[in-house]
């Protein structure tokens, strides 16, 4: 068989100091797919049953206490690249505690900061018709990410969202946070593409803070109609 | 907000970090023999299980490495509304899946062999992509019928979605060694070296039981010596 000619796609950056990023990130630039077997890569999986206080951070379950910290809203839109609102999708979300703690295993031997008993730091919600999604959750605190060099991981929410053939995880960053600019993990996003990672402070929702984030996919193979 | 097409780039990706919930996975199929505990119904086809271990360049395991598993039922039909092929659904297989590696690295995932089918309708994905039209959904929009039919051929493979911490999100495909049409997928072709094609074909191997399903075993390479290709799907 004849062999195709290889055109080869983005070379994968390293995060500077991260040892895992340096171990893990492919070397080689990523393999372009002949353009006639170009298909989705992203599942379609069916949305999931998310119970509606799932998208509330701030407490463990309705009536229960609510978790130290400053309560922030976040909101906006899910996209395609060609601004389409993407539908019933699930989003996943998970943050640190008001004190730079997650509720996991692999961060009980590392992290000093204490667990807050009402506060787990995981969500779930589907977006409405119109690709919108709100989420209430526990400002995250700071934390360290590596002693021996002093990187703090400035406060940040983690964003999956997952469905209608569209896959992105993403982290969401506070405006004015003075330890944005010193992170590693921020620093490698380009700089004009920065504030598209940062939430945008918008009207507050009762106290609350709330900041606006949209997403935009990449992708074109969203459809909102199964035709099963 | 500015609307206009290519007025607000793509949302840049980023690591999962270290503290992935473990409650997300419990929410996913992780086996795909079975549709849930006790439930009769099985999905079609061949029981098989695809034995994974991810090393990193220090030829160290990954734990905690993420993989959202994405393929066609045993007779090669997505659950995709972009496949319209003419193969049947299977009432009982989604063929999604999402599983996390051990401390070891290693991940066993259950599932059923697909089929071999022709990549899904692109004529079909660009005809129907619509002007963008502001904060509105363009719903009941019928979609072009199948442009022209017998497109390429796709070997039976299983696609693979990889998150860890320190990586942006992954993907590639993984391919059966007994299988004849590898030989002319398209995809394990485009890359030219068989040795760099190799790591990419998970090799059957004796299961401990005869009657027990069959066992295909990869190492997944993330960086440095043998590693594996990954794509680019940024199209």
């Amino acid at each position: 068989m004849e062999l195709a000619r290889v055109d080869t796609g983005r070379v994968l950056p390293v995060v500077v100091n991260d040892r895992e990023s340096e171990a893990r990130t492919p070397s080689r630039p990523l393999y372009r797919i002949p353009e006639e077997a170009r298909d989705p890569f992203a599942p379609v999986p069916p949305p999931p049953l998310v119970r509606a206080d799932e998208h509330d951070l701030t407490r463990i379950a309705p009536g229960r206490p609510r978790a130290q910290g400053e309560a922030v809203l976040i909101a906006g839109r899910v996209l395609d690249e060609d601004l389409r609102p993407v539908r019933q999708t699930l989003i996943e979300v998970w943050n640190a505690n008001a004190l730079g703690r997650y509720s996991h295993a692999i961060d009980a031997g590392r992290n000093d900061a204490p667990l807050d008993p009402h506060f787990y730091g995981f969500g779930r919600l589907v977006t409405d018709n119109d690709g919108r999604y709100a989420v209430r959750t526990i400002k995250p605190g700071a934390y360290i990410a590596r002693r021996d060099i002093g990187w703090w991981r400035p406060p940040h929410v983690h964003f999956s969202v997952v469905g209608s053939g569209v896959r992105l995880v993403t982290q969401m960053y506070f405006p004015g946070e003075p330890l944005n600019d010193k992170d590693f993990i921020f620093l490698i996003v380009p700089e004009a593409d920065r504030p598209r990672v940062i939430g945008r402070p918008t009207a507050s929702s009762g106290r609350d803070r709330a900041f606006e984030f949209d997403i935009v996919m990449r992708g074109r193979f969203q459809t909102p109609v199964d035709p099963d | 907000m500015d609307d206009r097409p290519g007025s607000r780039p793509i949302t840049p990706e980023a690591t999962i970090g270290p503290f992935y919930p473990g409650i997300f996975l419990t929410h996913t199929p992780q086996d795909l023999w079975t549709v849930a505990p006790l439930v009769a119904h099985h999905p079609e086809g061949q029981p098989v299980v695809l034995a994974l271990r991810f090393i990193d360049a220090l030829k160290q395991p990954v734990p905690s490495l993420v993989v959202e598993f994405w393929q066609a039922n045993a007779s090669g039909r997505y659950r995709h509304p972009r496949d319209r092929s003419a193969a049947p659904l299977d009432p009982q297989f989604d063929g999604f899946a999402r599983l996390r590696t051990a401390d070891d690295g290693t991940m066993r995932f259950c599932t059923i062999r697909p089929g071999a089918h022709p990549v899904m309708e692109r004529e079909a994905l660009r005809l129907a992509r619509p002007e963008p039209v502001e904060g509105r959904a363009r719903s009941g929009q019928a979609l072009p019928e199948r442009v022209g039919e017998g497109g390429v051929l796709r070997a039976p493979h299983l696609r693979l979605t990889i998150f860890a911490s320190g990586i942006d999100r992954l993907v590639t495909q993984i391919f059966f060694d007994d299988e004849p049409l590898n030989a002319s997928d398209p995809v394990l072709n485009s890359i030219p070296e068989a040795s760099v094609r190799d790591r990419l074909i998970a090799v059957r191997r004796r299961a401990a039981d005869a009657r027990g399903p069959v066992e295909y075993a990869l190492d997944v390479v993330l960086r440095g010596e043998g590693e594996t290709p990954f794509f680019d799907d940024w199209y």
